[in-house]
């Protein structure tokens, strides 16, 4: 079977694109440590947490959110996070962390997602 | 050292001016809490997450303004005890004021002890507080108790402005038969708060706090 010249050239270059978008994705792809608080009930008195949680050298940026009652921390490229000592600065904060989870997601997405009403 | 008192009068907040009389470790607040009977300021350094240090002042002056009292004091501030739950937080703090207090009924200055005890029980739309003080020296008695309560608006995001309605009813022994009932609006944000409102003494009140 003789397939056509153009629809070789077509699918090199789909192949060539997934390749890159793959890779592209993976090594820019951000993680982050999401943390469930108890009495985290104002942003006058949660200062503390995104102060404390920024301090962390593996911390590139630090998120809270009220309403939904988490604070996010994303990783610096290529670092790891630290979940123990994540949930010290909460408690030594004085709140209570009661869950700890990693997300394939930055902050900036994250608060886009808040900002669109997504989860 | 009058001008000394007053300067601190002027510089530096009761503890029922707000829910928690000290910032987060490391941190510096500045509150405030002004009427023409009362104003109050302290500055304090939080040294942990429970302990901090500070300075203040305070002048009273009587309902009938024949009284007057200048107090300079240096302050620990303790949170005792918190509990967190999902949607709420509650705290007992613990304030320790000293130092020395002038009239304009007496001469020279007297030592004064303040030491006082203050609960808290907030959620992101509502605020309760209670507030005792002792301000005892020799001959001196102007033991204070204040309660609060509010609601804020709406909820906001934490990079947003949330304004609430607070009422505090407070009295001071010695200086005012009256109790002091004054309606406030707060306007709230991540470094600092003001409140403002006109009592049913018919005097005006600004409160504020700040964290550095």
């Amino acid at each position: 079977m003789n397939i056509p010249l153009i629809a070789t050239k077509y699918i090199a270059a789909s192949a060539i694109l997934a390749w890159a978008t793959a890779t592209f994705s993976t090594a820019n792809a951000a993680t982050s440590v999401q943390a469930t608080v108890n009495g985290m009930v104002c942003a006058f008195c949660a200062q503390g947490i995104e102060k404390r949680l920024e301090k962390l050298p593996a911390a590139q940026a630090v998120l809270v959110d009220l309403k939904r009652k988490v604070v996010v921390v994303q990783a610096k490229d290529g670092q790891t996070l630290d979940n123990k000592a994540i949930s010290h600065e909460i408690t030594e904060a004085g709140y209570d962390v009661v869950k700890l989870e990693t997300v394939p997601k930055s902050v900036a997405e994250i608060r886009a997602n808040l900002k669109a009403g997504k989860p | 050292m009058r001008k000394i008192v007053f300067a601190f009068s002027l510089l530096a907040a009761s503890l029922a001016a707000h829910g928690g009389p000290m910032g987060f470790a490391d941190s510096t607040m500045a509150m405030g809490d002004f009427s023409p009977n009362w104003r109050e300021a302290w500055v304090n350094h939080a040294v942990t997450s429970r302990d901090a240090v500070g300075l203040g002042g305070l002048r009273m002056k009587s309902d009938d303004g024949r009284k007057t009292r200048n107090f300079a004091e240096a302050t620990y501030t303790r949170r005792l005890a918190r509990w967190n739950t999902p949607d709420s937080q509650a705290n007992l703090w613990l304030v320790v004021g000293a130092g020395p207090v002038r009239g304009n009924d007496f001469a020279g200055s007297r030592t004064m002890l303040a030491p006082g005890i203050s609960a808290d029980w907030e959620t992101t739309r509502l605020y309760v507080s209670a507030s005792a003080r002792l301000y005892r020296a020799k001959g001196i008695n102007h033991d204070f108790a204040s309660v609060r309560a509010g609601f804020s608006f709406y909820e906001v995001d934490y990079d947003e402005i949330q304004p609430w309605l607070v009422v505090e009813a407070r009295r001071m022994r010695g200086l005012s038969e009256k109790t002091e009932v004054t309606p406030m609006l707060r306007l709230i944000h991540r470094r600092y708060f003001v409140e403002a409102g006109v009592s049913n003494m018919r005097q005006g009140r600004l409160n504020f706090m700040y964290i550095f």
